[in-house]
């Protein structure tokens, strides 16, 4: 949009008043802020966490956006059925999938490897509003590190393990979903 | 006896040095840590005996930073001129330290100076009894302009010399009220010598409430001066990435960085010692003669710095408080604001010192009638100043009607 | 000379020509859905979606009389005066009831069904169904049963459009696929013991148009979104069919055909479709390799082409062989070069591979026995341009008796074996054997210079089918790191900067040789046909 352009609504600067002339009343408003502050500081009243020591709290771990876990079905066999939906509302291209035909006789494909980039992921939660089958879910889980690149890259088993850890503690969104499988 | 002198004047010029190098060291960790209380936070604690779990509440950090700087590579980039890159930091540094040369740490001490031979007791300033304190203050400071601007060409970079730019500007517009603000403690003093300010005012009250007018143009002046928030162009990491500083790492930056807080332990000094008294305390703790004696000696000492402390301790919440000025108002701010004030201070301060002296009204009556003169001339110059605001200036982008654009 | 009337737009029809409802609309930009009707295909008109209104206006007064039912547009013939109407809401609601329909048997696993994206059960649903489906029907697992070797079927994602048996039994004449049951309980099936297993199978996954069919060799390997098809040129056999190459990220998935009416039609066998393995078999050579003390040893191409050309230059008899497989503009720039080292070097025409006898089918598609794409073109390039031609046989035979050739470069590219150790014997003692090739074969593994061809999918340039129709095509896929596509090798060899450039080259080609002037326009992508042409 242009500075010429119709829609631009043009506002006049605000006079200003004696005391704004002065600057005194503003330099002193700030000055009290600040002081306020520091002594609120001095006085314990900081929002630091000091975080090796100190665990942060996540408010509500549900839609926390973390490192993602791949949901297990009723028989504990991976819920995933490989349609490729979060790949491809992934913005980042962090999701590689090779898909198989299934070896349960109830279910037709599944995900022969589904491997998570977590270094490239940029946590938006796309692939869990994309999923039809509810199959991947972002947790809480924010400490995520290791050592090198390919450490970083979760594969299955490591998806897989991540929903062992955290099924306890987040329970998967719907119980119910992925019966197309 | 020359050798004395020397000595002398060495002992004094290592602890100054020693304590300044410290002092500007550990004033990074405060200046992080009120940064930090400031926005409600705990700030560096980490930091403490190396080694060992002991973190003493951060005080190892400035030794951390130093080790970590000294390591780092000192990079010097292919297109910039060599000597001169070199050689900025060298020269702001060292004006900044020399300075401190006339600048006095404390008052006196009760021993005879073997230097003099006159039985004088030993000064507390690495250069004792210079008539000239107050212009060489002035005229070594002003050699910061060609550090920042050597440092800002050599990089050979356009935020660098924009920063450059900035900054001497800035320093040399600076520079006027500063002198302003202080020719009326001159006056009133009758010295240049800042010993001699201190003894002055112990004797007949401080300049800060004979001269409130002075007080704020040099103290806006200073914080210019010391090109601290919310006078910060020469750097603004927003705008100029650094600033002069830019190209420079490792060792180099350090320097620029250390001179920086040296800027601002001197213009803190100078604020204590023509505005507030010096080592001075009201109640007689400290004494307002030369006689003194050990304890004396060392209260002015412990006065006098704590008075700088808290002075910095000002400027660091400063930097927390109020928005950067934008250039134009920065310099519409000297030119405009603090230069007409400064000259009214000058010529209220004249007056009154005239009339002080033509009908000798001495005595605290006639210095409290006086003060609150100076104060009423200070409320009416500044109220008068805020009507005619001179120093608001609208630049922002302005919409051309049709018409006006063909006329105009 | 008739006039149509499809939603009140009118569509001239030529004499003679017999349209139906569906192709009639087609002219007027209107599209009516349909399953069961395709073109290459006899109408049953047993789907029900193309469902539309239909009258008749009378030419002396102009009144239009209508049809009080509605009938399928592809059964309904277009002549003079015939008026369908494709948007009144009688057939809107009729499109909604046949998908209502379609999916209350249909088990909506979209997500694993490798149709989805390009399925026109979902377009149409889209396009023509009920906002909300009325059915309270949970998604389920579609059963699934193997027709052939090629060809899965999933049962209740099917339509029973009866595509792929009509196909089977009027296209393949192999009549292997029926229906079974009647009614609601109507399959697709196969007689026990008699699978599809036809040589044009594959295209009846194509004509499926749901999910229902599923090539094995496709199944599960790729989202279709996420494939970029490229319009190219079976090499399989002298047919030349046209098809789509449809890759991701450098990788082809699947070839399906792509209509051409002058070569292929719809169809392609399914030697074509899965004739692209070779393309991505790991045994390929991908780098140039020269001999140095009796071992091949890699070269980077900077040096290679330098120290060929010096070597080239050096010989007294050069012999350059052309293979069938490159295109006009690569062997059009070998020959140049040829001549531009020895202006009376030898040409000829590489080995022609055979296999077979030509199998028509009904309508006239037909599978050659010759298995390469383009001896046509490049024997049209030698006639063009090459004084002294021998063949291969001549050239085994006088190289093995007296030798007179002391350079032989050879371009190969073929993607099966096409040489033993008796054709390497015969050419072994020549002082200067360049060997471009795919793969490593007795020829290639003695060769003084052992060069990396690419494959039909990497290259850019145009083959001339046994028809004598020019295609032209850009490469789909990189090839290998390492590997120079003939057409920029050759290019570099002559000296020309830049990127090789095959629409420029068939510029220079239609200039030079008259057989391919009809190239001197830009080729449709249909193809020209050079007699036609040549004739004119």
């Amino acid at each position: 949009m242009k500075a010429d352009d119709p829609r631009v609504k043009w506002l006049d600067v605000p006079p200003m008043g004696l005391a704004e002339k002065l600057y005194l009343p503003l330099v002193t408003h700030g000055l009290t802020t600040t002081l306020r502050h520091l002594a609120a500081a001095l006085a314990g009243k900081t929002v630091t966490v000091s975080y090796p020591e100190e665990e942060p709290q996540i408010d509500n771990p549900l839609i926390y956006r973390g490192v993602h876990r791949l949901n297990r079905d009723a028989e504990g066999r991976v819920k995933c059925v490989a349609c490729f939906l979060c790949a491809t509302a992934c913005p980042a291209h962090c999701i590689d999938i090779v898909a198989a035909e299934s070896p349960w006789p109830d279910r037709e494909k599944y995900p022969a490897s589904f491997v998570v980039d977590e270094l490239r992921c940029i946590y938006c939660g796309m692939c869990e509003q994309a999923c039809p089958v509810d199959a991947i879910e972002l947790t809480s889980l924010y400490n995520l590190t290791g050592c090198s690149r390919e450490e970083m890259v979760y594969d299955k088993e490591k998806l897989l393990s991540v929903y062992d850890a955290t099924i306890d503690r987040e329970p998967m969104r719907s119980a119910d979903a992925g019966e197309t499988a | 006896m020359n050798q004395a002198i020397v000595l002398e004047a060495l002992i004094k010029t290592v602890i100054v040095i020693g304590g300044l190098a410290t002092g500007a060291a550990y004033l990074v960790l405060l200046e992080r840590k009120m940064a930090a209380w400031v926005q409600d936070r705990i700030g560096p604690n980490r930091a403490g005996i190396p080694l060992t779990d002991i973190r003493l509440g951060g005080l190892g950090q400035p030794l951390a930073d130093g080790l970590k700087v000294l390591f780092k590579e000192d990079f010097t980039p292919a297109h910039v001129d060599r000597w001169l890159f070199t050689l900025a930091p060298v020269l702001i540094l060292v004006a900044a330290f020399a300075a401190f040369a006339v600048i006095p740490f404390g008052s006196v001490l009760p021993v005879r100076s073997a230097a003099t031979g006159t039985g004088a007791p030993v000064s507390l300033v690495i250069a004792p009894g210079v008539n000239v304190a107050v212009l060489y203050v002035f005229a070594v400071s002003s050699i910061a302009v060609y550090g920042v601007i050597l440092g800002g060409w050599a990089s050979n970079n356009k935020y660098s010399l924009l920063g450059g730019l900035r900054s001497s500007a800035q320093l040399i517009a600076y520079e006027l009220p500063m002198g302003l603000g202080l020719l009326g403690i001159v006056v009133a003093a009758g010295s240049l010598n800042l010993e001699e300010i201190i003894v002055r005012q112990a004797a007949g009250g401080w300049y800060v409430l004979l001269q409130p007018l002075g007080f704020i143009v040099f103290v806006v002046a200073a914080f210019a001066e010391a090109a601290r928030l919310p006078f910060d162009l020469p750097e603004c990491e927003q705008e100029l990435v650094g600033g002069y500083h830019t190209e420079y790492s490792g060792m180099r930056l350090l320097l620029f960085l250390l001179t920086e807080f040296l800027h601002m332990i001197t213009a803190a000094a100078l604020i204590v010692i023509l505005f507030l008294g010096g080592w001075h305390l009201p109640g007689g703790l400290t004494g307002s003669t030369d006689e003194v004696g050990w304890f004396g000696a060392l209260a002015r000492v412990v006065v006098l710095v704590g008075k700088v402390f808290l002075v910095i301790v000002v400027f660091m919440l400063v930097r927390w408080s109020w928005p950067r000025f934008r250039y134009d108002q920065l310099m519409s701010l000297a030119w405009k604001v603090m230069l007409p004030l400064g000259m009214v201070n000058f010529l209220t301060v004249a007056v009154l010192e005239q009339v002080r002296w033509a009908w000798r009204l001495e005595g605290p009556y006639w210095t409290a009638l006086l003060a609150a003169a100076a104060w009423g001339v200070c409320a009416i110059a500044v109220v008068l100043l805020a009507v005619a605001a001179p120093g608001v200036a609208d630049n922002r982008g302005c919409r051309f009607t049709e018409s006006e654009e063909q006329t105009g | 000379m008739g006039t149509v009337i499809v939603d009140g737009h009118e569509v001239e029809i030529r004499d003679g020509e017999r349209l139906n409802g569906i192709e009639a609309a087609a002219r007027a930009g209107i599209d009516i859905p349909h399953y069961c009707w395709h073109p290459g295909l006899s109408v049953v008109a047993s789907c029900r979606m193309c469902l539309v209104e239909t009258g008749r206006r009378d030419p002396a007064t102009g009144e239009i009389t209508m049809l009080d039912k509605l009938v399928p547009a592809c059964q309904t013939p277009a002549t003079d005066g015939t008026v369908f109407v494709t948007d009144s809401d009688k057939v809107v609601q009729a499109r909604a009831m046949v998908e209502e329909d379609l999916l209350l048997r249909h088990p909506v696993d979209c997500p694993i069904c490798d149709k989805a994206g390009e399925c026109r059960l979902q377009d149409y649903f889209y396009q023509h169904g009920h906002t909300e489906r009325r059915a309270d029907i949970r998604p389920f697992t579609s059963r699934r049963r193997s027709l052939g070797d090629t060809v899965t079927l999933f049962v209740d994602r099917c339509v029973m459009c009866t595509r792929c048996v009509r196909f089977c039994r009027e296209i393949a004449q192999s009549h292997e696929l029926m229906v079974i049951n009647r009614g609601a309980r109507e399959e697709i099936d196969v007689f026990p013991g008699f699978p599809l297993g036809n040589p044009l199978a594959g295209n009846v996954v194509d004509l499926c148009p749901v999910g229902a069919l599923g090539d094995r060799d496709f199944l599960y390997r790729q989202r279709v979104w996420f494939m970029q098809p490229h319009e190219h040129v079976c090499a399989g056999c002298a047919t030349g069919c046209s098809i789509f190459i449809e890759e991701h990220q450098d990788r082809i998935h699947r070839v399906r055909p792509r209509e051409n009416p002058h070569v292929n039609q719809w169809w392609m066998c399914d030697e074509g479709r899965h004739g692209w393995k070779h393309v991505c078999d790991a045994r390929r050579l991908v780098e140039p390799r020269v001999r140095r003390g009796g071992v091949l040893v890699p070269v980077n191409w900077e040096a290679a082409i330098g120290d060929l050309d010096r070597a080239l230059r050096a010989s007294a008899q050069l012999a350059v062989v052309l293979s069938p497989q490159l295109t006009v503009e690569e062997a059009y720039l070998l020959v140049k070069y040829a001549q531009s080292v020895q202006p009376a070097a030898t040409l000829l025409l590489g080995p022609v591979p055979m296999r077979g006898t030509d199998q028509t089918f009904a309508g006239g598609f037909t599978i050659r026995a010759e298995k390469c794409p383009n001896r046509q073109g490049v024997q049209h390039v030698l006639d063009g341009l090459a004084d002294r031609q021998i063949t291969w046989d001549q050239l085994l035979t006088q190289q093995a008796r007296s030798r007179p050739y002391d350079a032989i470069w050879i371009a190969g590219g073929y993607p099966t074996d096409w040489n033993d150790a008796d054709t390497a014997g015969r050419l072994r003692g020549t002082p200067l054997l360049v060997v471009q090739d795919l793969f490593p074969s007795p020829l290639a593994d003695q060769a003084h210079w052992q060069l990396p061809a690419t494959a039909f999918a990497e290259r850019s340039g145009s083959f001339v089918n046994r028809g004598d129709r020019l295609q032209t095509f850009q490469w789909a896929v990189r090839p290998p790191r390492g590997a120079l596509s003939e057409g920029q090798l050759y290019w570099r060899l002559l000296g020309r900067r830049g990127l090789y450039d095959a629409r420029q080259v068939l510029a220079e080609v239609a200039e030079e040789i008259v057989c391919f002037c009809a190239a001197l326009d830009p080729v449709p992508a249909t193809g020209v046909n050079l007699k036609v042409q040549q004739l004119a």
